[in-house]
């Protein structure tokens, strides 16, 4: 198959038994790669009812035709998953090298089922694959072991591993790779630690097939002088994600305590500038990219280094902690990270242990000794800690996620766990940006941003409107975007540097020989988004309407300071906004698929 | 009398404000926020405002001769 790998790779660790079978044509026809294979093999192949953290669940890697390619960005590797924190679909995209050499070894997709009895690390290296030993490795951070493996088998070899945080089934766990890319959202690293799979080394050296050479060369040359060329190249490499901190502080975006505000008084110690100045040494780039946004960052208080802060980080785990201190947000970035833990659902879990405590929900005897007032970076490091290794009854409670956690502690804690489906909102304010509110309830792993975005455009038509031109833009963004985890690349070029989408048409069709237009693309999206709604569905009784509501944080408090002081959508809005989502999805009221959907869209047989 | 100016150059999206133009002269004497005012940009869209390659408030005053880069985040993380 032109511009795959070729095989898809199963590896059933209960018998230990490693196979291998072509990648079907029809399936790079129908889902064409990365989040696309995920969810396919997710719905055909775990069963209903599974325990996200059985060895009945799968966890599915899959690179797409553009991964390890020369397009800009093409280092995007997509983990899929029944998730161990929502108990819906989840999927996370990672950087950095691994879908490449994952590629150059012949495969398309890594299929991990069934549980090993004891520690395991799968390495592949071209067509020798096999499952080794790791009990050496069980209970080492995740960036120590990252070195260990490098040291053993050589710089090229690409190492993606969980740290004690996966081990101990924290359901927010991360995998960790690059020192530094994460598969960071929806508990995967929870699913490779249930699996006692520690790491994955693999390293690749074949060459993947290509129609038009001539014609691919072309298109990969026109898309990286696009970026060349971008006007915001420069600024965005300086800054990465950070540069949108200090306009979030302004635009009250910026998560404030447990989201209470969107503006934060100690901001300008956060803000990208700042940390630029302060701690950043270089620039770190993924595969083939063109406008690196990672920054490697020394803190001399701490004595230590890490890829970030960046953007989701400074604002979950600076502003949202009442942290304004970059050194002390970095040095809780690299706990997390090494602890092999989701940064952003962190300090979702602690600003909301945070509150409990200012309000008398959660005492010392609660927290384990712990002060966990906001503003405490002692406590927040050693909360850390606590999560990773689920220690005591702080570390157990808040590795469970906002929404058990606060379903377990009760006392109105509920109304401020700041979470849709169970995860953890990433790091925009809500309070008055209804295009973005309608974004969070119905992303597709729970209240993340990478689905679609949509801040400015709520600033541009009014952020407090409610009308079907909002609801069109979020429902486009969610069928488009996604589409770059399936092809296997980066969006931040489309997304930050504003190039051309179209560029990205010939140099697929040069690779695969199959013409498709964004519209072919944007069917593909939409048929992927429908199908991951069923998985919710299949799995999760009673899942409806209900589940897509944003925390009431965001329709019943308004915030007291900041630009969004005293403002605030109005719960009839937000209803008005799911029904309007769902007229246009072609959903019942109730947010399901309708047959007719179902038809029109061709998943009708995958669906039953 | 010279009137003192700065040279405006908007990235991306913002360009349409000055009619898909890559550069337009502006007054200086003024903020850089009363300036995208005066030419109907909303403030609040602007993420970063470089003067001279430097980035700086929105309520600078703009010196004659300065360069004034603005950009928006349309894409999000």
């Amino acid at each position: 198959m032109n511009g795959y790998g070729g095989s898809i790779l199963r590896v059933n660790l209960t018998t230990g038994q490693i196979t291998k079978q072509p990648t079907p044509p029809e399936l790079g026809r129908d889902f064409i790669g990365g989040r696309g294979f995920g969810v396919y093999f997710l719905f055909k192949e775990v069963p209903k009812g599974a325990d996200p953290l059985g060895p009945e669940n799968k966890l599915i890697i899959s690179s797409g035709p553009f991964s390890g390619m020369l397009i800009p960005g093409a280092g995007k590797c997509d983990w899929t998953t029944k998730s161990p924190l929502t108990g819906g679909y989840a999927d996370a995209s990672m950087g950095g090298h691994f879908t490449a050499e994952m590629k150059y070894a012949g495969i398309d997709t890594i299929i991990l089922e069934g549980a090993s009895p004891k520690p395991v690390y799968l390495f592949i290296d071209d067509q020798k694959i096999q499952l080794v030993d790791a009990s050496p490795l069980w209970g080492k951070g995740a960036l120590a072991v990252e070195k260990e493996l490098k040291d053993r088998y050589g710089e090229e070899y690409q190492i993606a591993a969980i740290g004690p945080g996966g081990e101990n089934l924290v359901l927010y766990a991360c995998i960790n790779h690059d020192y530094g890319r994460q598969a960071g959202r929806g508990g995967v690293g929870a699913v490779m630690g249930s699996k006692k799979v520690k790491a994955i080394v693999l390293h690749g050296t074949r060459s993947v097939p290509v129609v038009d050479l001539k014609g691919y060369r072309k298109a990969g040359m026109a898309l990286y002088l696009a970026c060349k060329e971008s006007e915001g190249l420069a600024e965005w490499t300086r800054y990465g994600t950070t540069i949108v901190t200090n306009w979030c502080d302004e635009v009250g975006a910026l998560p404030t305590r447990n989201f209470s505000a969107g503006s934060f008084e100690g901001g300008p110690n956060i803000y990208g500038q700042t940390m630029r100045k302060e701690i950043v040494i270089t620039d770190k780039g993924c595969f083939g990219c063109p406008s690196p946004c990672g920054k490697y960052s020394s803190m001399k208080r701490y004595n230590t280094m890490v890829e970030g802060p960046e953007y989701e980080t400074i604002g979950m785990i600076g502003s949202n902690l009442g942290i304004a201190d970059i050194q002390a947000v970095a040095e809780a970035n690299r706990l997390c990270d090494d602890l092999g833990i989701d940064t952003i659902s962190a300090g979702g879990c602690i600003a909301w242990a945070m509150e409990c405590y200012a309000k008398g929900i959660l005492t010392r005897v609660d927290t384990d000794g712990l002060e966990l007032k906001f503003g405490n970076i002692e406590a927040t490091f050693e909360a850390i800690h606590k999560i990773a290794h689920r220690e005591g009854k702080l570390g157990n409670l808040l590795a469970e996620g906002t929404k058990r956690a606060a379903n377990k502690i009760g006392q109105g804690s509920e109304k401020f766990a700041i979470q849709v489906k169970g995860m953890e909102q990433s790091a925009y304010a809500t309070h008055n940006a209804t295009a973005m509110l309608l974004a969070y309830m119905t992303c597709d792993v729970g209240a993340h941003h990478n689905r679609s975005w949509a801040i400015t455009y709520d600033l541009q038509v009014g952020r407090d409107k409610v009308v079907p031109e909002k609801v069109a833009r979020i429902i486009w963004l969610q069928n488009f975007r996604p589409m770059f985890d399936v092809l296997g690349s980066c969006r931040l070029q489309w997304v930050e540097l504003g190039i051309d989408r179209d560029l990205y048409l010939p140099a697929l069709e040069a690779i695969t020989g199959i013409h498709r237009t964004w519209e072919d693309l944007e069917a593909v999206g939409d048929r992927i988004w429908n199908l991951t709604r069923l998985f919710w569905a299949r799995e999760n009784e009673g899942f409806g309407r209900e589940w897509d509501l944003p925390s009431p944080r965001f329709y019943e408090e308004p915030p007291q300071t900041g630009a969004t002081a005293g403002q605030i959508t109005t719960f009839q809005d937000v209803q008005r906004l799911l029904d309007m989502y769902y007229e246009q999805r072609g959903w019942d009221n109730n947010g399901l698929p309708t047959p007719t959907t179902l038809e029109k869209l061709g998943i009708t047989a995958i669906a039953v | 009398m010279n009137v003192m100016s700065a040279i405006l150059k908007p990235y991306g999206i913002l360009k349409t404000y000055i009619d898909g133009e890559k550069e337009k002269a502006v007054e200086a004497g003024r903020t850089v926020r009363q300036m995208m005012v005066d030419l109907g940009i909303p403030p609040e869209i602007v993420a970063l405002v470089l003067v001279n390659d430097e980035p700086k408030p929105k309520d600078y005053i703009l010196q004659d001769g300065d360069i004034v880069k603005l950009l928006a985040v349309i894409g999000g993380g």
